[in-house]
């Protein structure tokens, strides 16, 4: 037996032993004090022992934490099925067909079989005048005047820009000019590619992006042939666009907790027109940033190009299950704008993964909360995850002319999606609200976000759930718009994204 | 507040610490007893820190689960720590001097 385990044979003769079955706190108190002096060092030493160590273990978590969150590099993206992969008409893309009166003439059947199908009788062409025909009902939370009043001055710096509609795939608006006579004639010279890169996200968290990455120009992304709705003109990269892209620049725009979390009620859409504002700003001032060096650049929003696949290329996150790009750390709400550029000495940045499509496997909420239906749940087939849409009357020939096939991910049917925007009558954004990756900017989702790549998948669902019960990712609750138009009570500090280290930028 | 929202954390941690180097004055406990009243704390500790965080962000309903489940359990396995595991040796009458003792050889 060790001296350890026999009680009372120590050595130190300033411990007394103790003389009855006193408690252990008044065995201490003989002389009047709590602790003797050998006893404070003891006790100072296992303080600082303990603390030090727990320290050290706190201090490994957050190292595991933040070496997680910054995602693992892959080279597995994309995977495609070149059988049936081909480059995207932007033609063949909801918002760009509802843009175009000519489209809705030339592609009649898109309508009539989607009406047939779904015992609809919508007009695509007319949809957003029918949404913002829709009158306000001020004893209706989140349909007020007020709601539709947040909702157009979201909107108003493009609309006074000549940009509005730059969110329906428009091509050289304004704002996203591909007019290149301000390019400088002396090129600035970086010294390393490193630099040039960390000076492009400088630049573009200065602009106001939370997120900035560099992506390779891959055509597979392009939309080829372009497609001017307004002037009902096709375009080609070739002969139209004013030179060669090499590189783009993805950026990242946030959009307002608080208000997102009230969709699919109008104050919803507020964020959203904001956020398009504000991405399209960004993106122009990228550009011109860029020319000003004497490079080549045309802004882009949703146009010239998916802008999902270019920011999963870019780094800054995976496909979701809803059809967004989930960032992490804010997942769906932002909104995407690119810079197609000739400047090509950057370090370019490279797809990651911190397990997030892996979660939309077995999560769904985004399906749950979707009011039209158009997202597949898990439980449909493969998942709603694959080669080809799944979704409902998938089968049926041309029904998913607004699909990118023979790329692996999820597919939504944004048919559905944009009519329900129509009798909703704004934009809905139910599956970024839902979504069990927009939080709110604080430690402890950083720490769920950092955990979850190494929680083993049958978890996922459990984890899915607990979202809601923990009060996140409600829709269609009157009480949010309520609550979002307090939110501004005491101008509290707006504290998007301090926490969100790492990912694979810096900036 | 998130600022006050740590340094409230770190006096609870820093309290936390004393406590457990007290603890250990007064009784030698089974490693396996330090474990779970480590967790215990560690548990508790975190569910504050949680529903903390989600008052600030203005989800008080996180802020609730986080207290009933993480440091309610925690909370749980403390007291029945402390209950069958640490009261009975505290009630050891040479308790005391075996964990000075210890100390003493090292």
């Amino acid at each position: 037996m060790s001296q350890d385990d026999q009680p009372g044979t120590g050595g130190n003769e300033s411990t007394p032993e103790p003389e009855s079955p006193r408690s252990a706190v008044e065995e201490t108190t003989s002389n009047g004090e709590v602790l003797d002096d050998s006893g404070r060092r003891t006790f100072l030493k296992r303080a600082a022992l303990g603390g030090g160590g727990a320290l050290l273990a706190g201090g490994a978590s957050y190292g595991f934490v933040k070496s997680e969150i910054k995602g693992k590099p892959v080279s597995d993206y994309p995977l495609i099925d070149e059988t049936i992969f081909k480059p995207k008409d932007q033609r063949a893309t909801v918002l760009a067909f509802a843009h175009s009166t000519k489209l809705g003439e030339r592609y009649p059947e898109r309508t009539t079989q989607y009406n047939e199908l779904q015992n609809k009788d919508f007009n695509f062409q007319e949809g957003f005048a029918d949404m913002y025909a829709i009158p306000w009902n001020n004893s209706k939370p989140g349909y007020t005047q007020m709601d539709r009043a947040l909702q157009q001055a979201g909107w108003e710096p493009l609309k006074v820009a000549g940009s509005r509609m730059v969110a329906n795939l428009q091509p050289n608006t304004p704002l996203h000019t591909w007019d290149q006579s301000d390019v400088e004639e002396e090129q600035y010279q970086f010294d390393t590619e490193k630099q040039a890169s960390d000076a492009i996200k400088s630049a573009a968290r200065m602009f106001g992006a939370v997120k900035c990455g560099i992506a390779k120009r891959d055509k597979r992304w392009d939309y080829d042939p372009l497609y001017d709705a307004e002037n009902d003109r096709v375009l080609s990269w070739k002969d139209d666009f004013p030179f060669e892209p090499k590189t783009v620049i993805v950026m990242l725009t946030p959009m307002d907790y608080d208000c997102m979390a009230t969709a699919p009620a109008w104050t919803a859409d507020g964020t959203a027109a904001d956020g398009y504002t504000k991405s399209s700003v960004l993106a122009s001032q990228m550009a011109k940033f860029l020319r000003g060096m004497g490079f080549h650049a045309v802004g882009a929003g949703n146009d010239l190009g998916s802008s999902v696949p270019y920011a999963i290329m870019a780094g800054l996150g995976e496909g979701g299950r809803n059809g967004a790009l989930l960032a992490p750390g804010i997942g769906p709400r932002h909104r995407i704008s690119k810079i197609y550029t000739d400047f090509e000495f950057v370090d370019y940045d490279q797809p990651h993964n911190w397990g997030i499509t892996d979660f939309c496997l077995s999560c769904g909420k985004c399906a749950e909360a979707c009011p039209a239906d158009a997202i597949p749940l898990p439980e449909s087939k493969n998942g709603g995850y694959g080669f080809e849409p799944t979704y409902e009357f998938s089968d049926e020939p041309g029904y998913t002319w607004n699909n990118h096939h023979g790329i692996k991910k999820f597919y939504s049917d944004a048919k559905k999606c944009y009519n329900f925007w129509v009798e909703n009558g704004s934009a809905c954004g139910a599956c970024i609200a839902s979504c069990t990756f927009n939080e709110p900017d604080m430690w402890h989702h950083v720490f769920i976000m950092g955990i979850t790549p190494k929680t083993p998948g049958f978890l996922h669902g459990w984890m899915a759930e607990l979202h809601p019960a923990f009060g996140y990712g409600h829709t269609g609750d009157p009480k949010t718009a309520v609550k979002f138009w307090k939110s501004g009570e005491g101008m509290r500090t707006n504290s998007d994204m301090k926490n969100n280290i790492g990912t694979s930028n810096k900036s | 507040m998130e600022l006050a929202q740590w340094f409230f954390m770190g006096v609870l941690f820093t309290v936390s610490v004393f406590a457990f180097a007290y603890l250990s004055l007064l009784a030698k406990l089974k490693w396996y007893t330090w474990v779970s009243l480590f967790t215990g704390v560690v548990a508790i500790l975190f569910g504050i820190g949680w529903a903390g965080a989600s008052f600030l962000e203005g989800i008080a309903q996180s802020g609730a689960m986080a207290l009933m489940l993480f440091s309610g359990s925690g909370l749980i396995l403390m007291v029945l720590t402390w209950r069958y595991l640490v009261v009975p040796e505290l009630n050891q009458p040479a308790a005391k001097s075996s964990a000075q003792d210890q100390e003493t050889d090292e």
